[in-house]
């Protein structure tokens, strides 16, 4: 699988022979090996022209733009593999299927919650007592059956994220106080860290669905539209705890993300360049790590599950074959 | 005229048919080495695999064309690997997967007499190994060619595929993650 590139700096970016060339505002140069990216992330103000698109777009380069806070404002994404006008008119039919709807949105609810207990389950096993939240969790997971609507699933899902992140106040140092889970913007470091780790899980999954000829705006638990591309969202869920929570956990423990690495503003909280730099280097490592397949029968990445998991939704839509969402085996 | 074979014999001889069909030589090799590929396939549903090792993708087009696919003799559905002293001969780079270049070579023995009303001996090749193998259409392969036309209009019209079974080239073929995930 391919790599992510992430720029901070601003300047520009321009295609120069057969590479992609970052000029800094800064004077400093630096090329970009196309052949082996996947995705440029633009975190910084970054200049760029139709024939670097034109090129990226050749290449099958996706760029995913981030803006104030971190936010993500959007993606360009490269057109290869992605018009099958027959996948799209099934992804719409399963949405507007109530039944099939609710059976997948219940699966991507099922594998959130389960994703988030195997989180619990490790730190419980360790030195923390969380019995209680893991008990919250699995009453959260016998309720999905009963769930007589989209809303009422998520509202199941609401309830086990609240328990769940219980698990941030018990493994996380008192430096490191979480009070609850907040957005736009991020009120204190831990909130930054989540922030900042889901929105990258987020655009990673559009890439992953991009590749499949998907369409990222029609999604099944999410409302479509909730978000410019809602499926991701959907899909995102699923991995959050296994790409970010975890992650998020091992640096603020082994001190390797600080106090320090924070910039603090009048009500917000965000990661300055070097706390991003160190997240972002352990993300995508932790996307490059492999785990053996039970039914591939090889390794594959963090980052090919979430391509998987777009191949699996996708076959699903074409073939009726059922589908099981992703839930961490190891 | 529900029947797949007379519909492909209308169809390729031009006459207006409510519901055209078709079966190209690749088809019936498909059919042959994986019924849900032939599905996969006859809905254009792409995959892209990006596991460099495997990424063969074109198993079945690439040993059947080669690198000779400009050269290929266009009649109607099938395209013929080429005509040698009026004999049909299909070229296989290697003698793995024999029975689908048979039947592939069967199918155009096949369509040159009942469509093109001529009749034609056929040879399988693998030059690569100095092998040669005579192909003719006596009544027993006539049958299975008509069959395979039959299952093959099966599968291609229903709405969900075989399903998949385990085979020595799931590893090499383009659907198996798609598959086996
Ligand atoms: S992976 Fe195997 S079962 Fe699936 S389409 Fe390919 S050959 Fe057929």
């Amino acid at each position: 699988m391919d790599k992510n590139y992430h720029i901070f700096s601003d300047g520009r970016i321009e295609r120069s022979e057969d590479t992609v060339r970052l000029e800094t505002d800064d004077g400093e140069k630096k090329h970009i090996p196309v052949e082996h990216a996947e995705a440029i992330y633009l975190h910084g103000q970054i200049d760029y022209n139709t024939r670097l698109m034109s090129f990226l777009n050749d290449h099958g380069v996706a760029v995913h733009v981030f803006g104030w806070n971190d936010r993500y404002a959007g993606s360009l994404m490269p057109e290869r593999g992605q018009t099958s006008g027959r996948t799209v008119v099934e992804q719409v039919r399963a949405y507007d299927d109530p039944e099939q709807r609710q059976s997948l949105a219940a699966s991507f609810v099922r594998g959130s919650i389960h994703n988030m207990r195997t989180n619990v389950t490790y730190y419980n096993s360790r030195e923390y007592e969380l019995g209680g939240v893991i008990e919250e969790l699995d009453n959260a997971t016998a309720r999905i059956d009963d769930a007589s609507d989209i809303s009422e699933l998520m509202g199941v899902e609401a309830t086990a994220r609240r328990a769940y992140y219980q698990t941030f106040e018990a493994v996380l140092p008192d430096s490191f106080a979480f009070d609850g889970r907040e957005y736009n913007p991020p009120p204190n470091p831990v909130n930054a860290l989540i922030s900042f780790g889901n929105s990258m899980v987020y655009a990673n999954c559009v890439s992953a669905i991009r590749a499949t000829a998907l369409d990222p705006t029609i999604s099944y638990l999410h409302e479509p539209g909730e978000r410019r591309y809602s499926l991701s969202l959907d899909i995102a869920d699923l991995f959050k705890p296994v790409l970010t929570d975890r992650l998020l956990f091992r640096l603020v423990n082994r001190k390797q993300i600080s106090r320090d690495d924070f910039r603090d503003e009048v009500g917000s909280c965000l990661l300055n360049e070097e706390g991003r730099t160190t997240f972002l280097k352990e993300f995508e490592e932790t996307l490059e790590r492999t785990v053996e397949h039970p039914t591939l029968n090889r390794k594959v990445s963090y980052q090919y599950l979430l391509r998987l998991e777009v191949y699996k939704l996708k076959k699903h839509l074409l073939t009726g074959e059922s589908y099981d969402s992703f839930k961490r085996w190891w | 005229m529900s029947d797949p074979v007379s519909r492909l014999v209308a169809t390729a001889q031009g006459d207006a048919v409510d519901n055209p069909f078709r079966v190209t030589g690749v088809m019936m090799q498909y059919y042959y080495v994986c019924e849900r590929e032939l599905w996969f396939e006859s809905r254009n549903i792409e995959i892209d695999r990006e596991n460099a090792s495997v990424a063969r993708g074109t198993r079945v087009d690439e040993s059947s064309y080669g690198e000779r696919s400009q050269e290929n003799l266009r009649l109607g559905m099938i395209a013929l690997d080429l005509l040698e002293d009026g004999r049909v001969v299909e070229v296989k780079p290697s003698s793995t997967l024999t029975e689908p270049a048979r039947m592939q070579l069967s199918y155009y023995l096949w369509y040159f007499d009942r469509v093109l009303g001529v009749e034609r001996e056929g040879v399988l090749a693998h030059p690569t190994e100095r092998r040669r193998e005579d192909v003719s259409l006596d009544d027993d392969r006539c049958d299975k060619v008509e069959s395979a036309i039959r299952g093959i209009h099966a599968i291609v019209t229903a709405d969900s595929p075989p399903e998949a079974t385990e085979k020595p080239y799931c590893e090499s073929c383009a659907y198996h993650d798609f598959c086996w995930v």
